[in-house]
């Protein structure tokens, strides 16, 4: 015998106000990492470093070489509104970036870095192969 | 002193028709009776349950109430798929401590309650939801396809090379009674099996199961007083790392595992693995990692994990057998009584109880892997008897 719980739904409100530049950027076709004058560098970006200094905020551009990629075919359910997707992490200098790529591509392909919004409207980073 | 593991309890892995507390104690029942003890000889009960996928959202109290351990403890502990593990350490730490003589750590999980997409927006969150599966719907078998496509690009390893390691454990799995998955499978099978993420096809997977483990740890002079037999914990290791995967080291292994078993191995004056240890449990929650987990606790060469499993050397009568009772990707992989159903295999083999599965013994040592997340914890003991 089976019964059913209550429903409970969870939509959290992230304020993301100390790294909002990064949210702006991908409206303006950037991508930001932050650099410390410690000689860190962050990606994903973050406003402080460890060491207790604030960081600046710097472009990222150039090329970057493929390290690993994976196609998703089995969707998680927030994500129910796109077909297989291929998840690509690429090393741009002393950084690595994730996003989306519609080319084909193996572990050691050069890829250029852009921004586009999503089939649910959430801009994010994307890479084409060359 | 020393802390040792009398009475060890697992239920069996699978998609199970009663609630998280009946399953829970269907696990604690089993260590009491092994262990010969009541529950008030127990003086702390840890409850382990990331608890992400079932209806009670704090589950202690609930667990510990069925079982009977009401006003001891219950101590909650998380660490993804490795919370087996951190629950046994919050045990045995309390024992070192003096503030118990004889503990209990319960692993849970109920993982079937909700559907399998909603199960992988879960899963997906086991990283850093914020800059990974927000953005991109990172998956969990997403994030060890990544590593093995790193992997293959690097080492030349192969799909097929994987696929043997699920081959051999629905082999284990077809002779343990408690799996999930009790049927052999072919190669071909896995091949064949349809793409869940690229290069992991469904055979490449650990299941989605419901299970319970537990296991009840006592001091030296506990074991003395209750005349008990014990199978001592000789050694933890302990490491984690980023929970962003783009910061991490390197995508062919994990660094984790590796610092793991190096504070591990150090703790029990081990210096060659392969000829100080009987067996061992990994972490297969995927066929790349059982391969990745070769190499990082040093059983062979970086990138060699592909000939390892195709050799045979992590099979009976190999070099090192790995996961004899058909490790997570067959027995099952509920969350967090995969790190207990180790220690539960281990005790079974070491006190020579594995029946059908049972290893040959020469130094009665062996070795326990548990991963939580993509290398986001990591955990190594060596047990001894």
């Amino acid at each position: 015998m089976i019964i059913e719980s209550r429903e409970l739904r969870l939509r959290h409100r992230i304020p993301v106000n100390r790294i909002g530049k990064y949210w702006k950027g991908l409206e303006e076709g950037k991508v930001y990492k932050t650099v410390c004058r410690c000689g860190r560098s962050y990606y994903p970006p973050r406003a402080e470093c460890v060491c207790g200094n604030q960081t600046d905020w710097v472009e990222i551009t150039g090329k970057g070489i493929v390290e690993c990629f994976t196609v998703v075919h089995s969707i998680p359910s927030c994500f129910e509104w796109s077909k297989p997707y291929r998840i690509v992490i690429a090393r741009f200098g002393d950084v690595r970036v994730m996003g989306w790529c519609e080319d084909e591509v193996v572990v050691g392909d050069e890829v250029s870095i852009f921004t586009a919004m999503d089939g649910s409207g959430v801009w994010k980073v994307w890479f084409r192969r060359g | 002193m020393k802390v040792g593991i009398v009475g060890v309890g697992c239920s069996k892995f699978g998609a199970r028709d009663c609630t998280l507390q009946e399953l829970a104690f269907e696990a604690v029942s089993e260590a009491l009776k092994d262990a010969d003890l009541a529950q008030e000889d127990i003086d702390i009960s840890v409850v382990g349950c990331v608890g992400t996928r079932s209806y009670e959202l704090m589950p202690a109290v609930v667990v510990n109430e069925y079982c009977g351990f009401s006003g001891k403890g219950p101590l909650r502990v998380e660490a993804a798929c490795a919370t087996g593990s951190a629950a046994v350490y919050s045990a045995f730490s309390s024992i070192k401590a003096g503030i118990a003589e004889i503990a209990i750590a319960i692993g849970v999980e109920k993982m079937t309650e909700v559907d399998t997409a909603t199960s992988a927006a879960i899963g997906g969150r086991a990283g850093n939801y914020l800059w990974e599966h927000h953005f991109y719907g990172t998956t969990f078998p997403a994030y060890y396809a990544m590593h093995a496509t790193a992997h293959m690009a690097k080492f030349g390893t192969t799909e097929k090379q994987m696929a043997l390691v699920a081959v051999k454990a629905h082999r284990n799995a077809a002779k343990n009674p408690k799996a999930h998955f009790q049927k052999e499978i072919s190669v071909e099978e896995v091949l064949g099996s349809r793409v869940i993420t690229y290069p992991l096809k469904l055979y490449d997977c650990s299941p989605i199961s419901d299970g319970a483990s537990a296991a009840i740890l006592a001091s030296e002079k506990a074991v003395k007083e209750h005349g008990m037999d014990a199978v001592w914990i000789e050694s933890i290791g302990f490491s984690s790392d980023t929970s962003n995967m783009t910061m991490r080291e390197s995508f062919v292994g994990l660094r984790a595992s590796r610092l793991a078993a190096e504070m591990a191995y150090k703790g029990a004056k081990i210096i060659d693995p392969l000829n100080s240890l009987d067996f061992a449990t990994v972490h297969d929650c995927f066929t790349i990692a059982e391969i990745m987990a070769y190499e990082d606790l040093g059983f062979c060469k970086k990138g060699k994990g592909g000939e390892f499993i195709e050799k045979g050397e992590s099979d009976f009568g190999g070099k090192m057998p790995v996961n004899t009772f058909g490790g997570l990707k067959a027995k099952g992989h509920p969350l967090a009584a995969t790190g207990i159903a180790m220690v539960y295999e281990i005790v079974k083999q070491l006190r020579e109880e594995a029946g059908r599965l049972q290893v040959d013994l020469k130094h009665y040592r062996a070795l326990s892997h548990n991963v939580g997340g993509t290398g986001h914890f990591a955990w190594v003991f060596i047990f001894g008897r």
